[in-house]
């Protein structure tokens, strides 16, 4: 168990090593040593994939490195993060020795020939590498090719193909972390706030939300060892956007109304503070006597239609939800002086707004102009 | 040797030109000929292979001083990338182009080039840069997540299909006929990945609502090749889709049928039988407009040969296959007998399409008498107006083989005097095109030399007895 964790430790240096100017260094042995290594850790995933304790102890030595390295921080790229990418560790270190052009001239002969021998009988137990290679290839064309073709953003951000797979990736590492330790996924988080685009980030993380819980991945070819409880990842982006209230307010203020609705009825945590954040802005606006609309004073404030938009939007949700936010509305109202003539408080017009739009509605819609619920 | 260096030479000039034009496959020209010439070039990257291989990086820049730009231009077209092995070739093909021993700064100029360009193939053209940060960020390789947004991107799709097909209504989302033309270009090179599936079947099943075909011919072609040489496996229902929407492809389908049945040595009935349930052809003649263009084609393979016994006992196994098909089929979506034979009385084609098997055997003179009864009538009647006269009749009956083994075996048996509607219903079988006359003695012939009747031996398989004769008279159907 000592000599594989320690195998896996060199070959982790070699991957990082595989990037740097270094490997003008490396002879055809070396290359030729480095894709065996890469093979028999491959061998291994093969084999110890049902193997509870042995896979365990390998993953948490992979996460350690990973975290280490720099997974959390604004380090080189990382290595292998998780057991999952033993599987294929044999292509990353292909590509990041081919795209490494300090490779003497020797050394790339020998690698070029490792990597693509030429046509020959197919090994009936795995996949060579060549042919891993050939399908990378090959689905990087298709995905290109559906993507300028073919692919058209869906408006519902939840079902487009492209937010989706950083949604699924977004969550399984979070599920990975918050194994590896308790605190892992809040401090992983906000490192990643931090670094990445934010405004897409956010749209991961709604979206990421509205999954429906994952189950254990095909490939694995195992029991679920550890974790894959499902909706773990989830929570732990709930409990995050909980305890940072800055970060929250932007995830407001960025996404669309519907997004926000589906999400907060989804998770129920989500919504005091939501409705808090909207009674905030709300309470920033005033009514301009001479243009007959509330406004705002600072340009980031937000705007009536904006504010009335996402309340319409919560008003057209299920029950629990949609009662809340009525409640909500009308303690403001009351609070204010539950005054029925508009232009005096923010939510007296609101609700006038709410009750006309839902009543114009129902005329559209041809239904009968009874009592409305709002 | 020398011949194959010289079409190497003027396929290359050929094909140069052509990548040249192509570009990266932008545009709906470009595209559509790229898919058009796939296969060949993929052909013509494996002779390259072969004659590479045999030569070193100096000879190759001799021979072919613009290999380079022709491997590049290839390798920057993403149809090409993605077809079949196209790209594995295209790889082989750099690494030949690559100096083991660098003499001068020049080859090890090359060498990097090469390097660059593998790396190229292989580094998934990228796009949205905020989901390449995003993944990156996470610590993923695009090997990590490029199967998994393949995939999505394929079911996404393949709903929204399912989507536009179903709520015609309701315009908003409606698929463009120039964004579905779009996609089945693009699923050209892809039929044989098969992540890709969902999405093949999801253009195959939903057709939109424009009256007019929009679906591009060189995928109905891609696709139908790849389920003739087993290279797809689609459900059954997609397929009928395939050959109700696009003709030429139930016709090579059929063809190939043909083909195979040729080529094979000694065809026994059981070859013939796995070969005809292997195309799928039975299942989908349960689509009666399948079935008309399927027995249609069998009609004039009959006519070419000259009513080739192979033929005939095709058709009679082919018979067999459909009808048991039919069986399976949901009785609810079943379609009337009369839309398969149109032509036909009703009453003949219940009765003909009866299994003989199911008959007792006290009553087989009893349905023989009247399927001769009704036979004779479609055929003596001339006022009828139905098409084709004697010889349609004949079609019909050859397709159930059961019926005139029945007829032998019971004129075998009985040691009685055979009755007159058998006789004449064997010697219709065997001659159609007889008058009434030369038939009425065949009639007389049968019974008058008992001894003859050994020939009707049916051989133990469950054919008609020997085959009938194809009438000398230059008639046609």
């Amino acid at each position: 168990m000592e000599s594989l964790l320690q195998h896996l430790d060199r070959f982790s240096e070699l991957l990082a090593v595989s990037r740097t100017a270094h490997v003008r260094t490396w002879d055809p042995v070396t290359v030729r040593r480095a894709l065996q290594w890469a093979r028999y850790l491959r061998h291994i995933h093969r084999r110890f994939g049902r193997h509870g304790p042995i896979r365990t102890a390998l993953e948490r030595r992979l996460h350690n490195q990973w975290r280490q390295e720099g997974g959390f921080g604004r380090g080189p790229v990382p290595g292998l993060a998780n057991f999952q990418a033993l599987g294929h560790c044999d292509v990353l270190l292909s590509l990041r020795l081919l795209e490494n052009q300090a490779l003497g001239d020797a050394a790339r002969h020998h690698l070029v020939q490792q990597l693509f021998p030429g046509p020959g009988v197919p090994d009936a137990d795995e996949e060579t590498l060549q042919e891993s290679l050939a399908r990378l290839a090959r689905c990087g064309s298709a995905v290109h090719m559906l993507r300028f073709n073919g692919y058209r953003k869906n408006l519902n951000l939840q079902e487009d193909s492209l937010m989706k797979t950083q949604a699924d990736l977004l969550l399984e590492r979070l599920q990975e972390v918050g194994t590896a330790e308790a605190e892992g996924p809040a401090r992983f988080l906000s490192s990643l706030w931090e670094r990445l685009p934010q405004n897409n980030f956010l749209k991961v993380i709604a979206v990421a939300l509205l999954q429906p819980p994952l189950s254990p991945r095909p490939q694995e070819e195992s029991e679920p060892s550890i974790h894959k409880t499902p909706g773990e990842g989830s929570q732990a982006l709930v409990h995050w956007l909980l305890g940072n209230s800055e970060v929250f307010a932007a995830f407001c203020r960025a996404l669309p109304a519907g997004l926000l609705t589906l999400v907060t009825s989804r998770h129920p945590a989500l919504s005091p503070v939501y409705l808090g954040l909207l009674t905030d802005w709300g309470q920033r606006l005033h009514y301009d006597l001479q243009k007959g609309i509330w406004v705002g004073t600072e340009s980031q404030d937000v705007p009536w239609e904006e504010l009335h938009n996402r309340f319409q939007s919560l008003c057209q949700a299920p029950p629990p939800l949609k009662d809340k936010v009525l409640t909500a509305l009308e303690t403001c109202k009351a609070q204010d002086g539950d005054f029925e003539v508009p232009g005096l408080s923010i939510w007296t017009d609101l609700l006038l707004a709410l009750r006309s739009g839902a009543f114009r509605k129902r005329q559209v819609l041809g239904l009968s102009p009874g009592l409305s619920s709002v | 040797m020398a011949q194959d260096s010289v079409d190497l030479s003027c396929d290359y000039q050929f094909w140069m030109q052509k990548l040249s034009v192509w570009d990266q496959a932008s545009t709906l020209g470009t595209q559509q000929d790229t898919c058009v010439h796939l296969a060949r070039f993929q052909e013509f990257l494996r002779k390259m292979y072969e004659a590479l291989k045999e030569m070193d990086s100096n000879t190759i820049f001799e021979r072919f001083p613009t290999i380079d730009q022709l491997l590049a231009k290839a390798c920057w077209n993403p149809f090409i990338l993605a077809y079949d092995e196209s790209q594995k070739i295209l790889i082989w093909c750099l690494c030949c182009l690559i100096n083991k021993e660098p003499q001068n700064s020049r080859q090890s100029k090359l060498n990097s080039w090469v390097q660059g360009v593998l790396s190229h193939i292989l580094s998934a053209l990228r796009f949205d840069k905020e989901v390449a940060l995003f993944t990156q960020g996470l610590g993923y390789a695009p090997i990590d997540y490029y199967p998994g947004l393949l995939k999505n991107m394929v079911l996404s799709l393949a709903s929204e299909l399912r989507e536009n097909h179903l709520n015609g209504f309701n315009t908003q989302r409606r698929m463009t006929p120039e964004r579905l033309a779009s996609l089945s270009r693009v699923c050209v090179p892809l039929i044989t990945l098969p992540d890709v599936d969902p999405l093949v079947e999801a253009l195959l099943v939903c057709h939109g609502h424009e009256p007019q075909e929009i679906l591009q011919p060189e995928f109905f072609e891609a696709v139908n090749e790849a389920i003739l040489l087993k290279k797809i496996s689609l459900p059954m229902s997609a397929v009928v889709c395939l050959w109700l929407r696009h003709l030429p492809s139930l016709e090579k389908a059929m063809l190939h049928l043909f083909e195979k049945l040729i080529s094979s040595e000694r065809n026994c009935l059981r070859r013939i039988e796995c070969f005809i349930k292997d195309s799928s052809l039975p299942q989908a003649a349960c689509h009666p407009a399948i079935f008309r263009v399927v027995d249609e084609m069998f009609r004039c393979a009959l006519l070419e040969t000259d009513g080739a016994p192979e033929i005939i006992a095709t058709i009679q196994v082919f018979t067999q296959c459909f009808l048991e098909a039919l069986e399976k089929e949901n009785k609810q979506l079943r379609f009337a007998l009369k839309t398969y034979f149109p032509y036909t009385s009703p009453s003949l084609a219940m009765v003909l399409l009866q299994d003989p098997q199911d008959v007792p055997r006290g009553c087989w003179l009893q349905t023989l008498k009247h399927i001769s009864e009704l036979l004779r009538e479609a055929v003596e009647d001339q006022t009828h107006g139905s098409r084709g006269g004697p010889l349609e009749s004949w079609f019909l009956f050859i397709h159930f083989g059961g019926w005139a083994e029945m007829v032998a075996e019971q004129l075998l048996r009985s040691a009685a005097e055979p009755p007159a509607a058998l006789l004449w219903l064997l010697a219709f079988y065997y001659s159609p095109h007889d008058g009434r006359q030369q038939r009425a003695q065949t009639m007389m012939a049968y019974v008058v030399a008992p001894c003859r009747r050994g020939d009707l031996q049916p051989c133990g398989q469950r054919h008609s007895p020997a085959p009938p004769r194809w009438p000398e008279t230059g008639h046609h159907m």
